[in-house]
């Protein structure tokens, strides 16, 4: 199953579970690990001052978030950073401000034309006359 | 004219526009406004499909149409502030997305508006919750960098 951006809500609730497993720094420090490659939970929890049990409960929220998969098989369940989850967020951030550029560019040309057809029915483009509808 | 991301908490979208404050926050709440430009380039937003009651717990909705292959997507959401003119934020229920729009009057007949939106569920926007989705985002973009510059797999 590819991810991608686009407004599906299954897809949605997917980017939901990933922001907010983002929002932990032991998260992302592991998600910065991962990036260099697999690694165990020992491996994981080397840099950090907390118990192994307290990673692996940050490890089974970035699982169910999709950003991360875990080997069934093998005995020391490495961790694998997800790429495309990752991708799919950062697209829609992408499509979420290309949404709001062009809107603002078409606002943008909206109000010079309310303006000027204000200006050429002789009314002065003022607060009173924004209010006239 | 600036489109900044990754602030406070949310993706941020900023854009300065030459009119007053209150035509700029009436454009936003009115459908015969909102049909001119709603609908990003490639789509229209028919003005019979856009309903707006801008009140708290009012419907905001529009259906915007691919103008290429007919296709629509319909925007459901509920207004949570309307403060005429300074600020207008509105939740859709499908995604639990808020959007913030921010209104300050520059002077004159310009006026900068501010697009906050926030995909965090409600029980995560907690002032610290904001601080580490704005973080995790810096660092999202820090990471695929990184991920493009090494081989990863």
């Amino acid at each position: 199953m590819a991810a991608t951006a686009q407004l599906d809500p299954e897809v949605d609730s997917r980017l939901d579970a990933a922001f907010t497993a983002l929002a932990d720094p032991t998260r992302r420090a592991i998600l910065a690990r991962l990036a260099q490659g697999d690694a165990t939970v020992n491996e994981l929890a080397a840099p950090f001052a907390m118990s192994l049990p307290a990673v692996s409960k940050h490890l089974k929220v970035l699982e169910r978030s999709g950003l991360i998969s875990r080997t069934r098989q093998a005995q020391f369940r490495p961790c694998h950073l997800e790429g495309e989850v990752l991708d799919a967020a950062v697209g829609w951030i992408d499509e979420q401000r290309r949404i709001w550029t062009e809107r603002f560019d078409q606002l943008d040309r909206h109000l010079r034309d309310v303006q000027r057809a204000h200006i050429r029915a002789g009314h002065p483009a003022d607060e009173e006359n924004a209010r006239d509808d | 004219m600036t489109d900044d991301m990754l602030e406070t908490g949310t993706l941020t979208y900023t854009r300065v526009f030459d009119a007053p404050r209150t035509l700029v926050f009436r454009c936003m709440i009115a459908p015969e406004h909102l049909t001119h430009f709603w609908g990003p380039a490639g789509t229209s937003t028919p003005i019979e499909s856009i309903t707006v009651d801008a009140r708290v717990g009012g419907s905001f909705e529009t259906v915007m149409v691919n103008d290429a292959d007919g296709s629509s997507y319909r925007m459901r959401a509920v207004y949570v502030e309307v403060s005429e003119p300074e600020r207008l934020a509105w939740t859709e229920p499908d995604t639990a997305m808020t959007t913030t729009a921010t209104f300050v009057d520059l002077g004159g007949t310009q006026t900068e508006v501010r697009i906050h939106q926030t995909n965090v569920p409600e029980p995560f926007r907690s002032p610290e919750a904001q601080a580490g989705f704005s973080t995790s985002l810096d660092r999202f973009a820090a990471y695929l960098a990184q991920r493009a510059g090494e081989s990863t797999d």
